[in-house]
């Protein structure tokens, strides 16, 4: 099927499963090798204790863009199948993560646009804790594109 | 030689803390100093496991192949990577207590391995808002060929 076909197959409201995320000071620290981030805020307990501000945190936090990761797994792996390329993801933070908790992503495709040169999805994208507090949201941009970037 | 090695980077943030540039140093829209660095396979991968990833595009060549990339490219996220690989020790980003409050990006083409990346970045402004001292950073990714990887910008928060 061409990914114009599975474009219009697409509806406006269907959702994207993302997997659940169980975070742990492993998860963190495999987090930091693979990225070079080891800003003492996802090691230092002690450090953690301090005020940052006008924020406080109960312990060490999990690294904000792993919220970004998993949000671009969850939209790139559904898009891909489809010949659909991920184009765009903005996110925000808005409560911190901790060692322990499982965190799952999901998206909704909000409305489809047809540009000139181009067939564009976007989708409302949520992470939410085990406890179903919502820590990131974001919206991200897919193309349908006729070759795919990148293609060889 | 601008091959990546995750091992050669210092994880110590304190150490050098003294001398990067805070808040109040820094001017905005004047150019952060990067050099280019160059992706393996082995980085992708490790890069990619570490974020969670496990689609056989970052990992296994014959899969990646057969798919329309016709090789394996890195995760759409690599820029995570990219923005401490390409900076120093120095850069303010590796402060203590610098906390991410959100970024966005767009995706041009695919990073790859045996790609060279260029790091062109700012902070493009600082503002105070809430009794909290935030910085908006703004960078663009390009390959040997100059071409644009990806582009973004991120908010982010200081020490006082």
């Amino acid at each position: 099927m061409s990914a114009t076909q599975e474009f219009d197959k697409i509806s406006v409201g269907d959702a994207v499963s993302g997997r659940p995320f169980a975070v742990s000071r492993e998860t963190i620290r495999e987090f930091a090798e693979g990225s070079l981030d080891f800003n003492p805020l996802h090691f230092d307990e002690e450090y953690m204790k301090s005020t940052f501000g006008k924020t406080a945190f109960r312990d060490v936090i999990m690294h904000g863009m792993q919220n970004f990761a998993l949000m671009t797994r969850t939209v790139t792996d559904w898009l891909l199948p489809k010949g659909g390329y991920h184009r765009r993801l903005e996110a925000r933070w808005l409560n911190p993560v901790y060692p322990g908790d499982v965190i799952t992503p999901n998206a909704r495709v909000s409305p489809k646009n047809v540009t000139d040169k181009g067939r564009w999805l976007l989708f409302d994208v949520e992470i939410a804790n085990q406890d179903g507090l919502v820590v990131a949201r974001g919206e991200a941009m897919a193309e349908f594109p006729d070759v795919m970037p990148g293609a060889r | 030689m601008t091959e990546l090695r995750l091992e050669d980077f210092e994880t110590d943030f304190w150490k050098d803390a003294g001398d990067r540039r805070t808040w109040d140093d820094l001017v905005p829209g004047e150019e952060r100093e990067t050099h280019p660095v160059t992706l393996t396979k082995a980085v992708v991968a490790k890069f990619a496991r570490a974020m969670g990833e496990d689609n056989p595009l970052y990992f296994d060549e014959d899969y990646a192949r057969a798919t329309p990339f016709g090789g394996i490219i890195a995760p759409p996220s690599i820029h995570i990577l990219l923005m401490f690989a390409c900076t120093g020790i120095h850069d303010w980003m590796r402060s203590p207590g610098t906390i991410n409050a959100g970024q966005s990006w767009f995706y041009n083409i695919p990073a790859r391995p045996g790609d060279t990346i260029t790091m062109r970045g700012t902070a493009l402004d600082r503002f105070i808002k809430k009794e909290r001292l935030f910085v908006i950073h703004d960078n663009v990714f390009t390959n040997q060929d100059r071409a644009v990887i990806c582009s973004g910008r991120g908010w982010t928060i200081h020490p006082a």
